[in-house]
């Protein structure tokens, strides 16, 4: 049975949106989507400018050090665009560049806060 | 405590007005809708969970809110589309999340939130900002910035001299800056005044032999590099208008870009440094020469230490970046087989004295630009360019500056409310001071620095005030507007009533649209990969909404 769920299109993982005022938001993500498209579906409040595109840093996250440490490494141009993000840390990704994995499940991600 | 007030009893609306449509005024129209809303979701709950059935005094007075945005043009969207350059579609692609705040009118009866637009209402002449205060119970200022920050150096009226602005709004179409073409054009292909020969050349996409000084040290100079360099065959799949492409032809030479200060103070962010060291890769003709001793003159003691801070990181990769790129630049020196054709060059710390003519009485332009050689003095962080006496002198056919936009005050502003110094509407975390109903956001609020997603946050602090002063003022609010819904005068309605006693022929969002899809009609378009082809004057905007156009 589990391996029959693994090759299915919709297997969803649960992870954590914490929004800026620190609330936490629970959603059911699809393994395979960004990170900015599931914030979207589930109407997080997070900004995604370009539409993914890699040229406006709005969809900046902050990931907990041990899944940061798990991700694929970024590329120049992530690289490039997250020297413009707001409050830019150790453990920042874009979220338009990051796919939900099978070991997301539980985890949580920060939307910076911007002080409001 | 307001035990009896009769707002308890018949809620309203709340009625505010957004002036300007660029990314500012978007952003403060959705978030203004989602704190108002957030707030009287919040009402709801306390007061279905609190058991006391009076009728609480602390539930708000409000039950929804509308909100106008009222822009000078036919089109929004401010300088996303008359700003950002033309080959960042990717920039433009805001333009989609911005389309769909107008649109998520909800259902009022869910306390929801309704947004209109009300194009081609120039503020301070169509009405007045007296006006709209009386209309509505918040102002919201997001009008940016509409003129240029002044370099006071001589012979910056000599034909062939135009500011950044002019430039860049006129190959993004703006409908006011269609005068520019004229003079690109003769710096480009027609030096001599004689107009012979090589005016054509534009058309048969040739590349001109001119030679265009950019004097800036940000991203809005390196725009301006760019499309210089890039030309016909590498912007005709943007929505470059096709007149801008006749003139540009085949793109220019030799561009020089100069900075006052050196790279680890520039203004310049990465991303469009590292696209000018990919021209030559991607197919575009153009190399890119940065000179390694320059760099070598920035790297100041000072500055070293300026790259070890924590907000060095950025500059320290801007700088590994150029270094790497002056070093490809001499490599190429050594007898390359394929040169390209064109260059863009990047100096730096050079500052203009002067800019001189060709001594011709008949057809006197722009001939060349004199910079002196600048140096770092000062601590890290407060590093100034000094001169040093030496001087150069660097050849121009077309030179643009881009020292930076710069604000003005709008029409009726009174003079407190303005710092003229620094271009921006005097502002308290965007309460405008004062005792009055108005705000500020945006360019306008915070001078013109920043992207697209700055506006963001600065929004959200607009916003809270807002929120904060709606409801330490509910007697103000109501002072000024005791009406109902239905109130004939106030909000739209009373804006409508006004604007059409006036004559004004505002445009509405359905009316865009149709410009919009008008823009994207395949008849019009070069190519099938162009976006659009704009509307190059209001008048023709507004002929397509007259006609099946
Ligand atoms: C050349 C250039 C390129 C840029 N490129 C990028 C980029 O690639 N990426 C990025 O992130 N940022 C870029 N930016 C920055 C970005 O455009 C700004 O941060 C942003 O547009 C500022 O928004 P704003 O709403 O304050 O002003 P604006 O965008 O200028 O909007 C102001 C609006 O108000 C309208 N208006 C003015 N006067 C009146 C009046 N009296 N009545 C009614 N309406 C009025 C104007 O017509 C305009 O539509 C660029 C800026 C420039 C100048
Ligand atoms: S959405 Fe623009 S960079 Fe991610």
């Amino acid at each position: 049975i589990h391996s029959a769920r693994q090759f299915s299109s919709k297997e969803t993982v649960t992870i954590t949106y914490v929004d800026p005022s620190g609330d936490e938001h629970p959603v059911e993500a699809e393994v395979g989507q960004h990170l900015l498209d599931v914030a979207h579906a589930k109407n997080i409040e997070l900004e995604g400018a370009c539409g993914g595109e890699l040229a406006c840093s709005t969809c900046h996250l902050i990931f907990d050090k041990d899944v940061y440490d798990t991700l694929p490494p970024k590329s120049d141009e992530e690289e490039d665009m997250l020297d413009l993000a707001f409050e830019l840390t150790e453990t920042s990704r874009l979220g338009c560049q990051i796919r939900v994995t099978k070991e997301f499940d539980g985890i949580k991600v920060r939307i910076p806060n911007d002080g409001y | 405590a307001v035990t009896d007030s009769p707002i308890t009893h018949g809620r309203r609306r709340l009625r505010a007005v957004v002036v300007g449509s660029g990314p500012s005024g978007f952003y403060t129209a959705k978030y203004l809708t989602s704190s108002v809303n957030k707030r009287i979701a919040a009402d709801r709950e306390t007061a279905t969970s609190s058991s006391s059935s009076s009728t609480s005094s602390s539930s708000w007075p409000f039950s929804g809110i509308d909100i106008d945005i009222l822009e000078r043009l036919p089109t929004p969207y401010g300088l996303v589309r008359y700003g950002v350059a033309p080959d960042h579609p990717e920039v433009k692609n805001v333009e989609n999340d911005f389309a769909a705040v107008p649109g998520n009118t909800h259902s009022r009866a869910h306390g929801g939130g309704t947004v209109s637009y009300f194009g081609n209402v120039d503020v301070g002449r169509h009405v007045s900002l007296s006006t709209l205060s009386a209309l509505y119970d918040v102002v919201v200022l997001a009008y940016g910035c509409q003129s240029d920050r002044g370099l006071t150096i001589p012979g910056l009226d000599l034909r062939g001299v135009l500011t950044a602005r002019q430039f860049v709004n006129w190959y993004n179409g703006h409908p006011e800056f269609g005068y520019v073409a004229d003079i690109v054009r003769e710096a480009l292909w027609d030096r001599d005044g004689n107009n012979a020969g090589d005016v054509d050349d534009a058309d048969n996409g040739a590349i001109s032999k001119a030679k265009a000084v950019v004097i800036g040290n940000g991203n809005v100079a390196l725009d301006c590099a760019r499309i210089l360099a890039k030309g016909r065959r590498g912007l005709k799949d943007t929505d470059v208008p096709s007149s801008v492409l006749d003139v540009l032809g085949d793109g220019v030479e030799k561009v020089v870009v100069v900075g006052r200060r050196g790279h680890v103070q520039g203004a310049f962010t990465i991303k469009e440094l590292r696209e000018l060291t990919k021209l030559q890769k991607e197919g575009y003709d153009v190399s890119f020469r940065v000179r390694q001793e320059e760099l070598d003159m920035g790297m100041t003691e000072a500055s070293l230490q300026e790259l070890q801070l924590a907000s060095g990181r950025p500059k320290m990769r801007i700088d590994a970046l150029l270094r790497e790129a002056a070093a490809t630049t001499e490599e190429e020196g050594e007898g390359d087989h394929e040169a390209p054709t064109k260059t863009i060059e990047l100096r730096l710390l050079m500052n203009p004295i002067r800019i001189e003519s060709n001594n011709n009485r008949n057809n006197p332009r722009v001939h060349h630009v004199i910079f002196e050689r600048t140096q770092l003095q000062g601590e890290p962080g407060k590093q100034l360019s000094v001169g040093t006496g030496q001087y150069e002198k660097i050849s121009a056919d077309l030179v643009i500056l881009s020292v930076g936009y710069k604000g003005s005050p709008l029409e009726g502003m009174n003079e407190n409310m303005f710092d003229s110094q620094r271009g921006i509407v005097v502002n308290n975390q965007g309460k405008v001071c004062g005792d009055n109903n108005l705000f500020v956001v945006g360019w306008i609020k915070r001078s013109p620095t920043g992207i697209i997603g700055s506006n963001i946050m600065d929004a959200k602090e607009t916003v809270a005030s807002i929120m904060k002063y709606i409801d330490s003022n509910p007697q103000n609010l109501l002072a000024l507007h005791e009406d109902s819904d239905d109130d004939l005068s106030k909000g739209s309605r009373g804006l409508i009533r006004h604007l059409e006693a006036n004559n004004v022929k505002y445009v509405t969002w359905d009316q865009f649209l149709q410009i919009d899809q008008a823009e994207r009609d395949r008849d019009r378009l070069r190519n099938d990969v162009q976006p659009r082809e704009k509307f190059l004057s209001v008048d023709e905007m507004l002929a397509c909404l007259q006609s099946t156009c």
